[in-house]
């Protein structure tokens, strides 16, 4: 008899954004708020800048800000360098942007202030998590699934889980590898770079990558039949 | 109402419009405004109250009512609190909160969640019998009149919850604040899909060229829309590419100036045959549909702006859009994605002539355009967004929230 496999559940996440009433015109009052302002704040305007349909330019809003508003492209640059993944809570990140931001301080001349009305604004967001009402019971299920999902869907299980469970574990690849054993693809999906790729590349890979599975598996049974 | 909306909005707006319809169902949603029709506030309750309704909630929608005094108040602190200079007393302020009261008798005012939209009936919250009251403001409060911002602070405070269309509009209020964008209708007349033939009457009524490309703007006749400057980057688009120029926009009865902006554009626009102003009548939302639907490159050059949800509208016809760099444009445009965020007349020419040498990256950018709208200024996620906030705010110190 066939083993039970759980069915892959899909989530979604939506967020409605939340203003602090706090807002920076220039590096320094950036800084300073920054140090005080909440994790969730933090959250938002660092991991949470992959859901948006972003340029790849840059990878938080910091860096977004410190480019289009102020112009600093070399901070920018330094801050978009900022991978939060590679922390292990928000409040590491935090001093990561800090210690960011006060060497740029102490290296350069101090830039000009943003225009009025082009500051940054401090936000926070509550975030509501629902099933879209689709469920894979198999890797070919998982694929097709995969390819109409929609992007929140992706973000909430590939990149809100890292946050989650931690060690740069996704819900796709934990799925896989403790349903089907499938240690190789699970790592294959591990290895996607979540800082250098959009949602719309994250789906094509991994869309690619399990097709290519499923594939190989069926070849298998092709190639039983051709030996009879 | 809630189908004609599925294969439109996203299956997950809809999705958790039913989840929190179900969470919510049988309570009650008052929303308060100061006009049954006409402007955008009115436009989008009409349609949201039935949507409501068919979710399960019991919604309803109370007008305030006033003498002509009353609006007067009104209209100046509306001015005022979108930065202008305005005097008003403490008499001004007792005559607005006493219609209030008045209306407070009237009006049934029991209900699990009130919305009240801008600043008419924002001392309702003084006669609150119960539930959630939140407070919606649609107008530009980035640079507001101190003492009238500071007297409306007052009413501000009582509540639970205010929204703002635009972060930087937020001010540093003692409630929590949220940040909700408007949107458009997809199914409403100026935005439904159009056939070709309904296209080419609009273009035949008002002798529109249709084997040239059209660059257009739709807005009103105001300096902060700049029309002289729309026509100047035309003029040096000219000199490469041929096309016609429309200009496009409906009379406000509100804007004192709108005559004689038109005038100058005229003026300004000489007797050029291959510029089209168009003075459209009040309710043309078909003809600026089709307007919109026919042109190869829409702008919205603003210097000022509110939201500018012109832009979202081109946008959903999958067109490219160039707009100035203000208000709430730059959180529709993605520069260089779905269209471009401009600062100069020489700047929007440089990209009017991109996008007329290119039509296929025309395309592209129109095809990501109508997906960002799809995706974010559609009245469902609006609504979602209402139902959302009242959800949290009913479980208030949650940051998320399972379904």
């Amino acid at each position: 008899m066939a083993e039970i496999v759980e069915p892959f559940e899909f989530k979604q996440c939506l967020s409605i954004l939340k203003s602090t009433g706090k807002k920076a015109k220039n590096l320094r009052e950036l800084r300073a708020i920054i140090e005080v302002i909440s994790d969730e704040c933090v959250f938002h305007h660092t991991y949470q800048y992959f859901i948006k349909g972003h340029v790849l330019e840059y990878t938080n809003d910091f860096a977004h800000w410190a480019g289009e508003s102020l112009e600093e492209r070399a901070l920018s640059e330094y801050l978009s360098n900022v991978d939060p993944y590679d922390f292990l809570d928000v409040q590491n990140l935090r001093q990561e942007i800090i210690r960011v931001l006060d060497t740029y301080l102490a290296a350069f001349p101090p830039p000009r202030e943003a225009m009025p009305g082009d500051e940054f604004y401090f936000n926070e967001t509550v975030t509501l998590i629902f099933p879209v009402g689709v469920r894979a019971r198999n890797l070919a299920e998982f694929f097709t699934a995969m390819k109409f999902v929609e992007p929140s869907s992706i973000y909430y299980h590939f990149y809100e889980a890292r946050i989650r469970l931690g060690k740069g574990i996704d819900d796709f690849s934990r799925w896989i590898e403790d349903s089907f054993d499938k240690k190789d693809l699970s790592g294959r999906i591990r290895s996607i770079d979540p800082f250098m790729h959009s949602i719309q590349e994250i789906r094509t890979h991994i869309v690619s990558t399990v097709e290519e599975e499923v594939r190989r598996d069926m070849e298998v049974v092709d190639r039983c039949l051709t030996s009879m | 109402m809630f189908d004609k909306y599925v294969g439109i909005s996203p299956k997950g707006d809809l999705t958790l419009l039913q989840l929190l319809g179900e969470k919510l169902n049988g309570k009650s949603f008052l929303h308060v405004n100061s006009t049954r029709e006409g402007g955008g506030v009115a436009e989008i309750l009409q349609r949201m109250i039935p949507m409501l309704g068919e979710l399960g909630i019991n919604a309803r929608w109370e007008v305030i009512e006033g003498d002509a005094q009353f609006f007067d108040i009104t209209k100046k602190i509306h001015n005022a609190l979108q930065g202008n200079h305005e005097e008003i007393t403490e008499q001004m302020w007792v005559h607005h909160l006493e219609i209030n009261r008045k209306n407070s008798e009237k009006m049934n005012l029991e209900a699990d969640a009130v919305l009240i939209h801008d600043p008419q009936p924002v001392p309702l919250i003084d006669f609150k019998k119960s539930g959630v009251w939140i407070w919606r403001c649609h107008i530009d409060v980035s640079s507001p009149q101190k003492a009238v911002c500071d007297y409306m602070t007052r009413y501000c405070r009582k509540y639970d919850a205010a929204i703002f269309s635009v972060a930087k509009f937020a001010q540093a209020l003692p409630v929590n604040e949220y940040i909700i964008s408007p949107s458009i209708d997809p199914i409403s007349e100026k935005n439904r899909e159009l056939t070709d033939r309904e296209i080419s009457e609009t273009l035949n009524k008002y002798q529109i060229p249709p084997d040239r490309p059209i660059i257009l703007q739709v807005s009103r006749f105001d300096r902060f829309k700049d029309p002289i400057g729309v026509i100047k980057a035309y003029r040096i688009v000219k000199k490469y590419n041929d096309c016609t120029l429309v200009l496009a926009g409906s009379p406000a009865t509100d804007d004192p100036e709108g005559e004689a902006v038109l005038n100058e554009v005229r003026e300004y626009a000489a007797k050029d045959q291959d510029i089209v102003i168009l003075l459209l009548p009040p309710f043309s939302d078909k003809d600026i549909n089709a307007l919109q639907r026919s042109a190869t490159v829409i702008l919205q050059k603003s210097l000022k702006e509110g939201f500018g949800l012109t832009v979202s509208e081109a946008m959903w016809k999958s067109k490219p859009v160039i707009g100035g760099a203000v208000g709430g444009i730059p959180l529709q445009i993605i520069h260089g994605v779905t269209g471009f965020l401009v600062h100069s007349v020489e700047g929007a020419a440089f990209r009017i002539r991109q996008l007329l040498n290119n039509p296929e990256m025309s395309g592209q950018m129109g095809q990501k355009g109508k997906e960002y709208v799809r995706m974010n200024f559609l009245i469902t996620r609006q609504i979602r967004d209402y139902l959302s906030l009242w959800y949290a705010t009913e479980n208030a110190g949650k940051t998320i929230l399972e379904l």
